[in-house]
């Protein structure tokens, strides 16, 4: 321990209602209490913050122990995530916080109380993004011919596509309390070869009888040549307000 | 049946499905008295950038 001890902040995961119903790493005010960490500002400060976000490692390891605490506290009791790296310099802007924030926060535990978050991507599977390759061209103009007829057919592939995935989160949002359909990840960072025509997440009531109907999509769905991944139950990060637009 | 299941198990959840989630969605708050929360899409864009690189890296160490 050196003799000028290292600034510190503190981490905020999220906020569950009080009394929690894990013993440590939790801060009380009112109804509220906020699930919290002490950090070295070294790291999270707001500078230090948006340098390691591009560290691959040390993303990965804070933002699944972010994942961790959360998915540990909502095993216990309803949980409202905070957003990645929200830092308070004590504990007594945490409590400043929950005060201020009090009435928007209680109304969010209510909401997700006895909820889940279901995440559910979908994909051109590999046989169907390959299909149609065309034969070589003999002559100039069956070259342009067959250039625009492949450009049709993307394009009407494409809006087909669309359409699936749009009919697909309809029909799961019919049996979900609330459903947002986030952007597509790109294939850079999903390691796949085939596109993403959908990434909904859903927050349920019944997980169970919600996979079910993934399943059931998915049937209808196989002879189209799409692919669906189902995950979670996951905290509900998707809905407790003022995600980002996809 | 072509449904995969995941459960967010520590291994099995992919970086882009946190990233998706922990870092891009959240109760944001704002204000005098938080000293920082992370940025959003500079990190996928970030996180992209990266993934290239590491990409590169790796196929000079095979080769």
């Amino acid at each position: 321990m050196s003799a000028v001890a290292e600034a510190t902040g503190w981490y905020v995961f999220g906020v569950v209602a009080s009394p929690a119903p894990m013993p440590a790493g939790v801060v009380a005010e009112g109804s509220l209490a906020a699930l919290v960490e002490p950090v070295s500002l070294a790291e999270f400060g707001r500078e230090a913050l948006v340098e390691r976000l591009n560290d691959r490692e040390w993303l990965e390891t804070h933002a699944r122990a972010h994942q961790d605490v959360l998915q540990a506290a909502c095993a216990a009791a309803p949980v409202v995530p905070l957003r990645f790296g929200t830092i308070f310099d004590d504990l007594e802007d945490v409590r400043a916080m929950l005060r201020s924030r009090r009435h928007e926060l209680e109304a969010a535990l209510e909401y997700v109380r006895g909820r889940v978050e279901i995440g559910v991507k979908a994909w051109v599977a590999p046989a169907s993004a390959e299909a149609r390759r065309p034969a070589a061209p003999v002559t100039g103009r069956a070259y342009l011919e067959q250039r625009l007829g492949a450009r049709v057919q993307a394009e009407e592939a494409s809006a087909a596509l669309a359409e699936v995935a749009r009919a697909a989160h309809e029909r799961l949002l019919a049996c979900s309390v609330e459903a947002v359909a986030n952007r597509p990840q790109p294939r850079e960072l999903t390691g796949r070869d085939e596109p993403m025509i959908l990434n909904g997440a859903y927050l349920v009531d019944d997980a169970d009888a919600f996979r079910a109907e993934v399943a059931a999509l998915a049937a209808g769905c196989a002879a189209r040549g799409i692919d669906f991944e189902v995950t979670g139950p996951w905290p509900p990060y998707n809905f407790v307000g003022d995600g980002v637009a996809p | 049946m072509s449904v995969v299941e995941h459960r967010p198990l520590q291994e099995q959840v992919t970086l882009i499905d946190l990233v998706d989630r922990v870092l891009n969605k959240g109760v944001t708050l704002t204000g005098d008295i938080v000293l920082s929360v992370a940025g959003v899409d500079l990190v996928y864009v970030g996180l992209r950038v990266l993934l290239a690189s590491v990409a590169t890296l790796d196929e000079r160490g095979a080769a």
